[in-house]
């Protein structure tokens, strides 16, 4: 009786039901299901509107647009699972993928890694190495388009290049067109990218290790452990609930990635640092093939679901 | 810890923390020494002068000033935008019970993973059909519709741990549900609200994919810096002052907001753990 009244959380959520007893709460929940309707749909008409043309038609028509064949502004054609045919025996689009899970994997490995590293450093002396936590944390700070133009200044194939400088103190006269060489370009464009992004697992997986009760390394150090043996056993295992939602969070953003190419290389030299964000975004807003960029969307679309399962899992059961 | 912290940790970091700012160094000493010293390397220091020649040049280089007003116009409405929708459908998702709340619910910050390549396509369409194209609402409405992905998440969650009695007493007390939001909730929780304000400042100043392609007269600061980039001139003190200039305002928030964007960003694309 009062289930159907107040359906699933409202007992443990809105308290009052379950509080009154019998009738009068049954009256009272009756009244404010019928009253909540009305002010529900007027806080929410705008959200869902906005929402609505921003993420729900895209997303359906993007799916829609990719069994069409659409040239310019000439009448879309159906063509069933043509586009997706025609991508997967594109050699430029098989080689994208290949690209896509070079810099996604790469990008991801260098930022956690590195950032779990330092985390894990840090935490020996917190306060004292704060300043430089916030140096590295700025880096995340600036936007790809102006890390990428950072980066190109380092980059530059001439001697007024600061790699190249760098190098040239061992081998004078180096100069390598880092940008310019399909076979450094992807190379240079995942360390560029991981510049900015080993600040958030840094400060995720730092929060993790601080979140380890003190008592644990008081008695891991009283029974004479070194600092080596306190991160291998207490602070690596410990902190991998900070590792994961930082791996997940540079996947989702490795995938997605599109300003940083866009400044640095442009896809470029040879369609050598095309991933699939930027190969729909080629295909689609470039050559103006609609159709065979929503499907490459697609294709990016089930990527980022497979990577994102287990964070909407959560997420669905949490939502109550 | 145990006993004075080791003074490895801090060299360790040091030396990374100093190599992390090198190319941000790199493009402010660019900026304020003459194109010739630098043209060998902004770290040569054969001879060492310092400029604002580039600083006063580049505002008739380039369109630097209106493309700020633009950047700032854009990201002051659709911040505004997140920060007065969200917390209204935060709060009915949360305290009010409507049909198909949860699944609602469910769809909206699931949303978070998808990412900005899908709206492009049929957005285009959609403004070409509208006449929509370079108009800001072309990317004002993507802006704010796409942050309600992670910001409803944000503050709904806030709002898990807001007194229920609160809320119910003000029911009893005879308010409606409009006014329970607007006298009760709103007030008590607008720590979140900031943090979601601070969080879409942050990604609208810095926008670029969107306003590239739905923007063509008064684009943003991004925009411009990819235009002068792709010029191949050799202006490297002109374009270093609009990379800083592009950067300047969203690094100075993030600087100073920076714990709360760390557990922001937590919330806007990763699980809570």
């Amino acid at each position: 009786m009062q289930d159907s009244v107040a359906p699933e959380s409202a007992g443990a959520r809105a308290g009052l039901s379950s509080r009154l007893p019998g009738e009068q709460s049954n009256l009272l929940a009756r009244r404010r299901k019928a009253g909540d309707w009305p002010a529900a749909w007027l806080l929410l008409t705008p959200v869902l509107i906005l929402f609505g043309i921003a993420v729900v038609f895209p997303l359906i028509d993007t799916i829609r647009l990719s069994f069409f064949d659409i040239k310019g502004l000439a009448k879309p054609k159906f063509i069933g699972l043509g586009n997706y045919l025609k991508l997967f025996t594109d050699p430029a689009f098989r080689n994208t993928l290949v690209t896509t899970l070079i810099f996604t994997v790469s990008t991801t490995i260098l930022s956690v890694g590195l950032g779990w590293m330092l985390a894990m450093v840090s935490a020996f002396a917190p306060r004292q190495t704060l300043p430089f936590r916030v140096m590295i944390f700025a880096a995340f700070g600036i936007s790809e388009a102006v890390a990428g133009y950072m980066w190109i200044g380092i980059l530059r194939p001439d001697a007024g290049g600061l790699l190249n400088a760098a190098i040239g103190l061992f081998q004078p006269g180096f100069a390598q067109p880092w940008l310019g060489d399909p076979r450094t370009a992807l190379w240079v464009l995942i360390v560029a990218a991981s510049w900015g992004g080993v600040g958030l697992p840094l400060m995720l997986c730092f929060a993790s290790v601080q979140s380890i009760p003190k008592t644990l390394f008081e008695a891991a150090y009283i029974d004479g452990a070194s600092h080596g043996q306190v991160m291998r056993n207490i602070m690596m295992p410990l902190s991998l609930p900070g590792v994961r939602v930082a791996i997940f969070i540079n996947l989702l953003g490795a995938l997605r990635a599109f300003d940083i190419i866009y400044i640095l290389t442009g896809g470029g030299p040879v369609r050598s640092t095309e991933t699939v964000g930027y190969f729909m975004y080629r295909e689609s807003m470039t050559q103006f093939k609609l159709g065979y960029g929503a499907a490459a969307t697609v294709v990016l679309l089930v990527a980022v679901l497979v990577v994102s399962i287990p964070a909407i899992i959560q997420r669905t059961a949490g939502a109550r | 810890m145990i006993g004075r912290a080791p003074r490895w940790p801090t060299i360790v970091l040091g030396v990374f923390g100093f190599i992390w700012i090198i190319p941000i160094v790199g493009i402010v000493m660019t900026s304020i020494r003459p194109l010739s010293e630098t043209a060998r390397g902004w770290w040569r220091t054969d001879s060492f002068t310092l400029t604002l020649s580039a600083w006063q040049r580049v505002w008739e280089a380039y369109p630097l000033a209106p493309a700020f007003v633009t950047t700032a116009i854009l990201a002051a409405l659709a911040t505004a935008g997140t920060m007065l929708l969200t917390p209204a459908a935060a709060y009915a998702f949360h305290f009010l019970k409507f049909p198909f709340r949860r699944l609602l619910l469910i769809i909206i910050i699931n949303a978070f993973v998808l990412p900005q390549q899908v709206v492009i396509i049929p957005l285009f369409q959609l403004w070409r059909e509208l006449g929509l194209i370079d108009n800001f609402l072309a990317v004002l409405i993507p802006y704010v519709g796409l942050s309600f992905a992670w910001s409803i998440f944000l503050v709904k969650n806030f709002l898990e741990d807001f007194p229920t009695e609160v809320v119910e007493a003000s029911r009893i007390d005879g308010a409606g549900p409009v006014q329970t939001f607007w006298h009760i909730v709103l007030p008590n929780s607008l720590s979140s609200v900031f943090a979601t304000g601070i969080l879409q400042f942050l990604w609208t100043w810095n926008a670029l994919l969107l306003p590239l392609l739905y923007l063509r007269t008064n684009v943003p600061l991004p925009v411009i810096l990819a235009r002068v980039n792709g010029t191949y001139e050799l202006n490297w003190d002109l374009q270093s002052v609009a990379a800083i200039v592009t950067t300047v305002v969203p690094l100075a928030v993030f600087l100073i907001f920076q714990r709360q964007f760390a557990a922001g960003a937590e919330t806007r694309t990763g699980a809570k753990d």
